[in-house]
């Protein structure tokens, strides 16, 4: 029989896979048309990182998974910044 | 297949999922949907190459990880602070 710890490292593991599938549902879902959309794609991103994260500390990698906790929110910002600033006249 | 190895196999099938629907976002018009197509792709990838490291014992696949997920973000950062352009600094 599995001991604790791999069946509590298994659920945050599906857990986390479906919240990446729910993140690959609504990234799809939101029309082009919708104005600003980007926003709200930036905000899905965010749901797919934080997946990501904890699939990489369960994986044992806990550097990378640190390293992108903290990169991460600046290139979100990055993103919603350039847009705002640069295309925000476009879709 | 014991429990372990499903969940890693069913995150991997999400995964690919997701990186496939990042790469439909990237291919939009304007260049802000391709900045967060692309910054999703690069964590999607990363995370499959270390669930394929984890899966088969394939050592190099966390180097190969380790520059995505620490170069993406810089290059990211990078472009958006192109695309935001000179003016409003």
């Amino acid at each position: 029989m599995y001991d604790i710890i791999t069946i509590i490292k298994s659920i945050l593991l599906i857990i986390s896979g479906c919240f990446v599938l729910l993140a690959a549902l609504g990234i799809l879902r939101f029309k082009d048309n919708i104005p600003r959309v980007v926003y709200a794609r930036v905000h899905i991103l965010g749901v797919a990182d934080s997946a990501c994260i904890l699939a990489l500390l369960l994986l044992g990698e806990p550097f990378l998974a640190g390293a992108y906790f903290i990169l991460t929110p600046f290139a979100s910002h990055a993103i919603a910044n350039g847009f705002y600033y640069g295309e925000d006249t476009n879709d | 297949m014991n429990l372990l190895e499903f969940s890693e196999y069913f995150l991997l099938i999400a995964l690919a999922i997701y990186a496939i629907a990042n790469l439909r976002i990237a291919t939009r018009k304007t260049i802000g949907m391709g900045l967060v197509g692309v910054a999703g792709l690069s964590i999607a990838v990363a995370t499959i190459l270390i669930l394929v490291q984890n899966l088969y014992q394939i050592g190099f696949c966390r180097d190969i990880a380790t520059a995505l997920v620490i170069l993406g973000p810089i290059g990211t950062i990078t472009f958006a602070r192109v695309l935001r352009g000179w003016k409003n600094v």
